[in-house]
């Protein structure tokens, strides 16, 4: 691997600079070794320190009392791997050991109530100085698992957990209908019901679902005349034809790349109590979009996003590339206002092990957290072996330093620089500006706390909420200052920081806990992989955390879930349905595949085709049962209820995504240039608080409450993106932004923050990303009826739309008839036709009302009804 | 939402009815294709809406709920827990971190029943008949947020639904035209407390916001709404929108006579029809002008510093009456660290009229019967003092209550210690508390369950015990 020095050595930096983070880990690695203490050592620890141990502090923080503060002092292991603040003790550092100052009542004052003897301190001094030589051995707990290895064993016979097998395609009665072996698996299964396939869709039906399905927009009129035109002649041809030239289009990847940040969980925000933004989120977002434009494989996009800090590379930009896409593992929700610093970093393994699991392997090894899994033969153990990886792991997500955020996080920087570089570099005398004002706050938030202290101590002339208050503020000003100060280097020129992980210096296997409690560890557990889906245990050095192997062997063909568990994603999208219909649990409880041969064959035939999405995607889009149609028939019903065995296609509710796009896209406002980054990138470091983004450092200033400044009102973006990066380039600019934007970028663009979406998304049940949602709800409420009814995103758009059918047709007939062939893809029939006409006879427009002519009114009122109608909501 | 399981035997009828209704053409008349579609769903003893009203496991003392949510850890010793032990022991240290503070208020025996109330409520004491005090609760966390998420969620670590979005999943709804799970002012940042997590979002609670100072709640026939979004259409006028929505609907039944079998579209029809009634009550519902002023009086409104909650509890009483199944109000700054004895007296005064006029009126109304009233903080506060005037976080014990809905009245159940620092008798976790409020409204808190990530899940995980001495 290589790695120029000059960029390892700025990362270095960049990591050192988050300063507490690496203290923690750093000590978290020092386990319990048992090293044998000298006779000296051990007499002075029960003469000296024991005692003063069991009679000061056990009361608060022991195993068998309290865990105040998340630090326990009755064990070793609790002394060194400290509470929430860090290691109680670094042994020979007296600096760096809390309970040294605390107990000098320096920081913390402890024990609370009178402070230790002279003679009590110089004791611990001595001791510490010393090393801490610590005699007591940990009582350790030890959970058998009640999995046993024949079970284990028996497990790995379950059809998921074997590998995939290479069958071929069955043989069907009727040979005409097949064009290809996946319509043979499927006319065959068919056929064993007595069901008969549906017949061929229309050349407008098929192509509106195939357009939905790999571009997430509508059909044009002339695709749809030139499909027509060869419908009946040449339709295989044309289908590939077709199919190939919107698998070519940047689209393709915005609308699968959407799919993925689905179970990826994305967000630009930490969610929870305290909601602070990820201003770099939108790399990965990028990350993955690019991946399926250029067709990455399959597995070496798992890999990437599981290790691609610890790829070996060629290049830098390769590099840079891998390392965004390690973002999957840091863009989840996090409590920054956990006040234990242990259960915050288990919880963020939880979350990772969670999402690792289900999202590539279709199972759920975060069920085995607190007890064997239930269904599937996971014990505990094999939980923990996971948690040593991802223990072994620093997760880098940003967020700033403030008083609520117990938990901030540092970045890290590209080892290339950005080519389109989104913050501009700031003077000298700008950035010196930013660094007198953080030293000017940095001292009025000191004096701020040294005038709350001693309030507290009975002096109560000031008004102590107030002062709280300051200092909160304070507090949040001086995190946010520091956030942008960090952004650049001495001379101004703004680092590229991304959100990723990376690889402790000294990994270490986890110890399995006790219900899951942090604070009862028991047996410590070799790091490795479920032993269900592995045949022989997995390899990982001693020096290395294991996460590379782990995304290498999720990438393998020897893995039996990845390959499957994609196919099944995107047949899923392509139906409706999956093969399998729970596409996070491949498990004992998940469904069982309606096609399980099927399901084989494509995992094995995606697997030798270097894992290429397109090209699965156009095996099965150019197959005869992808362009059935959606007929109802009562005797198949009868049979297949649940539509199993594809009797005939799945009408589907499209995705708000979609429906926003197709909106922009009908009534000529798309824009379908990528934006820059996102709206959360351009505001910073912020906080969220009912659909606004507070940037800290801007909330100082008091002009800021007069309103929020709507920088991206209307219009282009692009315009707006300068816009917008020239108020980012002045440094000390506040600012407020609303979430919901009137832009016309894709939707994929659009921010997206946590429990605060934007109202186009929400109301069409966006995927909830504090989860992974392999299947969208597809709601139908009243607040839909609403949104079509009066939403003025919706109302200004068939304006437009309007506006766009009298320019290329000037009789109203041909306005309308054009506004049904954009809307449904296909011509209107002569029901709809007359329905539309009489409206637009009979409505009675107002006088010049919004400066829009009586004719503009009316089709606009025409074009919104089409926008609302079920049709346009459902595609075939 | 999943596509609800569908019994072939049982559309036919489905789309007979509907064929009947999309027969004549041109007309479309919008309250009676309700009726029908009521009928419709009465007729096959089931339906594909989720929100339609279910029977519940058992017999429901209460119909409904109704949740004043104190956000920030009222103080049970100041209020509803009444300690003389505090007062012989203000001052000392013993194994506290700060010393014993007695409260500063009288709690005068209330009522018939002689329930100790505060001297902070003179008008709730009142109504102290109607309460049934729970004195033993305790929950996990002294931490305000993750606190209120639990007792919202049952859970603070992981997203999980509601209580109100449980309720609505269990029970469904009364009222077409409205929501079924409604909370007011829920505060910034707390979109667990109303959220469905894995539940089908149809279930999420409405969130209404913009109360501040109940201005915007009087104006709620502007576009603005009351915060309910896309309440109005900013162009058309009434007349002409229901031109329009008829040339929607035209355009729904032609698509659904062309497809045979639907119920995605049969869905968008109905939930046009709901919208559009919505557009009508939700804007009235919410524009308080209409109550006489005596009604206004009872709450507190137009009083001063009772007028914002007064606002919310009569908002609530209207609520209840269209049937609205879960409905959550909010009060803020609990949180008495400091000053409590000059800011206590406001917060209570602030919410005493209007609480003990909603219980009045709902009485009156003969409503307090099905309607199960529940007051609740996070958790409660220190029996020792935290600075000079101020009391510290308390998860160990505190009191809630509830009244009506098939509760005891007058009756207190559950204490703490002495000094009211721990729950000692008659112990209630937030599990116990939401088993009790859903055996209530006639649900099994076992049994109430939903099918996510392969298992089944339930408000009160694997715990939770009905408090079955409290139940009339």
């Amino acid at each position: 691997m290589i790695i120029p020095a000059k960029q390892f050595v700025k990362l270095l930096i960049l990591l050192l600079m988050g300063g507490w983070i690496s203290q923690t880990l750093e000590a978290q690695q020092m386990g319990p070794e048992s090293v044998s203490l000298t006779a000296d050592q051990t007499k002075f620890f029960e003469t000296k320190i024991r005692p003063v141990l069991v009679r000061e502090c056990y009361s608060c923080h022991s195993t068998r009392s309290k865990v105040k503060g998340g630090l326990w002092l009755d064990t070793k292991l609790g002394v060194l791997s400290g509470g929430d603040s860090g290691p109680a003790i670094v042994p020979g550092d007296l600096d760096e050991s809390p309970l040294w100052s605390a107990i000098n009542h320096v920081d913390y004052k402890m024990p609370p109530r009178k402070k230790l003897s002279d003679e009590i301190i110089s004791d611990f001094r001595t001791w510490i100085e010393m090393g801490a030589p610590d005699p007591r051995v940990l009582k350790e707990n030890k959970v058998n698992t009640k999995i046993t290895e024949e079970e284990i064993e028996k497990g790995r016979q379950f059809w998921a957990f074997k590998k995939p097998v290479s069958y071929s395609p069955p043989a069907v009665e009727n040979q005409r209908w097949p064009v290809s072996d996946i319509d043979r698996f499927v006319l065959h299964e068919l056929e064993q019901h007595g069901l008969t396939p549906a017949g061929d869709a229309e050349a407008t039906m098929f192509l509106r679902r195939l357009s939905f399905d790999l571009i997430g927009l509508p059909p044009t009129p002339e695709q749809i005349q030139w499909l027509e035109k060869r419908w009946d002649q040449d339709r295989e041809q044309a289908i590939l034809h077709i199919v190939d030239s919107l698998l070519a289009k940047d689209e393709f990847g915005e609308r699968w790349g959407r799919h993925w940040l689905d179970v990826a969980r994305y967000a630009e925000s930490t969610g929870k109590e305290l909601n602070l933004t990820y201003p770099q989120a939108w790399r990965y977002r990028d990350y993955v979009i690019d991946a399926f434009n250029s067709d990455k494989p399959y597995n070496e996009f798992i890999e990437q996003q599981i290790a691609g800090d610890l790829l070996p590379v060629k290049t830098d930009q390769q590099w840079s590339e891998n390392l965004v896409a390690t973002g999957f593992l840091a863009i989840g929700p996090k409590t920054l206002t956990e006040q234990n610093g242990r259960q915050f970093n288990h919880d963020l393994i939880d979350e990772q092990i969670d999402v690792a699991t289900r999202v590539i392997l279709g199972v759920s090894v975060a069920c085995a957290r607190c007890h064997d899994h239930k269904f599937d033969p996971i014990p505990q153990s094999d939980y923990y072996a996971m948690a040593g990886i991802f223990n072994s792991t620093t997760t880098h997500y940003g967020t700033i330093d403030t008083l609520q955020n117990r938990h901030p996080s540092n970045l890290l920087v590209l080892p290339t620089d950005d080519l389109n570089p989104f913050d501009n570099r700031i003077s000298t005398s700008q950035l010196a500006d930013l660094k007198s004002q953080l030293s000017e706050k940095q001292l009025e938030l000191r004096e701020a706390q040294l005038a709350r202290r001693s309030q507290r101590q009975g002096d109560a002339s000031n008004n102590p909420q107030t002062s709280f208050a300051n200092i909160a503020r304070l507090s949040a000003v001086v995190g946010g200052l520091r956030a942008k100060i960090q952004q650049y280097d001495e001379k101004g020129n703004p680092y590229t920081y991304f959100m990723g992980v990376q690889t402790k210096s000294r990994p270490e296997n986890a110890r399995l806990l006790v219900r899951g409690e942090f604070d009862k560890p028991a047996q410590e557990v070799k790091r490795g992989f479920p032993q269900v889906l592995t045949q022989k245990p997995a390899t990982i050095p001693a020096k290395a955390s294991g996460r590379l192997e782990l995304g290498r062997w999720m990438a393998s063909d020897e893995n039996p879930l990845s390959a499957r568990v994609m196919v099944n994603r995107v047949w899923q999208h392509m139906f409706g349905n999956g093969i399998v219909r729970s596409p996070e649990n491949f498990g004992a409880t998940g469904q069982s595949p309606t096609h399980p041969e099927l399901l084989d064959y494509l995992a094995r035939d995606f697997q030798n085709n270097d894992w290429s999405v397109k090209t699965l995607i156009r095996k099965i889009a150019t197959s005869r049962i992808y362009r059935s149609n959606s007929e109802f028939s009562t005797a198949s019903f009868q049979v297949d209820p649940e539509n199993h065995f594809i009797w005939r296609m799945e009408s589907r509710r499209l995705e708000a995504e979609v429906l926003r796009d197709a909106i922009l896209r009908i009534s000529g406002d798309l824009d379908a240039a990528r934006p820059r980054g996102s709206l959360v990138s351009e505001i910073g470091t912020a906080l969220v608080r009912d659909g606004v983004l507070i940037s800290t450092i801007g909330s100082s200033n008091p002009d800021i409450k007069t309103g929020l400044p709507t920088r991206r009102s209307g219009g282009r973006s692009r315009m707006n993106r300068e816009g917008g990066m020239q108020q980012t380039a002045s440094p000390t600019s506040p600012s407020m932004a609303k979430i919901d934007q009137p832009v016309s970028y894709r939707s994929v663009y659009l921010p997206v923050i946590r429990d605060n979406v934007t109202r186009s998304m929400e109301v069409f049940d966006f995927a909830e990303s504090s989860m992974v949602v392999g299947v969208r709800e597809t709601s139908n409420t009243p607040d839909q009826g609403l949104y079509f009814l009066n939403n003025q995103f919706v109302i200004q758009q068939a304006d437009k739309m309007a506006n766009r059918l009298i320019k290329e047709k000037s009789q109203v007939k041909d306005q309308i008839k054009l506004a049904f062939l954009l809307a449904f893809g296909r011509r209107a029939n002569s029901t709809e036709l007359r329905a539309a006409e009489s409206f637009y006879r009979d409505f009675e427009t107002s006088q010049s009302r919004f400066g829009l002519s009586s004719n503009v009114q009316k089709l606009s009122a025409v074009c919104q009804g089409i926008l609302a109608s079920a049709e346009f909501r459902f595609v075939n | 939402m999943m596509n609800p399981e569908i019994n072939p035997s049982q559309f036919p009828s489905r789309r007979a009815l509907l064929k009947t209704i999309s027969s004549g053409f041109g007309f479309l008349a919008f309250s009676s294709l309700a009726t029908l579609a009521k009928a419709r769903d009465d007729k096959s003893g089931s339906s594909n809406n989720p929100l339609a009203s279910k029977d519940p496991h058992f017999p429901a003392k209460a119909k409904r709920v109704i949740f004043l949510c104190m956000r920030g850890g009222p103080s049970h010793v100041d209020t509803f827990d009444y300690k003389p032990e505090l007062i012989k022991n203000h001052g000392k240290t013993g194994k506290f971190r700060g010393s014993i503070l007695k409260s500063p208020w009288d709690f005068p025996a209330c009522g018939e029943s002689g329930l100790r109330i505060s001297e902070l409520f003179p008008s709730l004491g009142q109504q102290a008949d109607k309460l049934c005090l729970l004195r033993g609760m305790n929950t996990d966390l002294p931490v305000h947020p993750r606190a209120l998420t639990q007792m919202h969620t049952g859970n603070a670590q992981f997203v999980r639904p509601s209580l109100g979005a449980w309720t609505l999943y269990g029970l469904g709804t009364e009222n077409d035209s409205m929501p079924g799970f409604v909370s007011v002012n829920p505060g910034a940042g707390n979109a667990q407390t109303y959220g469905s997590s894995f539940l089908p979002a149809i279930y999420q609670g409405t969130k209404l916001s913009g109360s501040r100072g109940g201005g915007r709640m009087r104006g709620a026939s502007a576009s603005s709404g009351g915060g309910i979004p896309d309440i109005a259409n900013p162009r058309l006028n009434s007349r002409q929108q229901r031109q329009q929505l008829e040339f929607i609907q035209k355009l729904n039944y032609e698509k659904l006579r062309r497809e045979k079998e639907h119920p995605g579209v049969e869905g968008v029809i109905e939930s046009y029809e709901l919208a559009f009634r919505m557009q009508a009550e939700m804007p009235d519902l919410l524009d308080l002008s209409k109550e006489d002023q005596k009604t206004l009086d009872l709450y507190g409104i137009g009083q001063g510093e009772t007028d914002k909650f007064g606002k919310q509890c009569l908002l609530a009483r209207r609520m209840s009456e269209s049937g609205v199944r879960f409905i959550e109000i909010s009060h803020d700054n609990w949180d008495t660290h400091f000053n409590m004895t000059t800011r206590l007296p406001q917060l209570c005064n602030q919410i005493d009229k209007p609480i003990a006029g909603l219980l009045e009126d709902l009485q009156r109304r003969g409503l307090l019967d099905e309607t199960l009233v529940i007051w609740a903080g996070e958790f409660g506060r220190t029996p020792y003092a935290q600075g000079a005037d101020g009391r510290d976080h308390n998860n160990k014990g505190y009191t809630t209550w509830m009244a009506g809905g098939g509760v005891k009245g007058g009756f207190s159940y559950g204490g703490t210690d002495d000094l009211g620092a721990v729950a000692v008798d008659g112990k209630c976790h937030i599990h116990d508390w939401h088993a009790t409020i859903l055996h209530l409204l006639g649900l099994n808190h076992a049994e109430l369950t939903y099918r996510y990530a392969g298992r089944d899940f339930r408000l009160t995980d694997v715990y939770g015990n009905v408090m079955k001495d409290i139940i009339a």
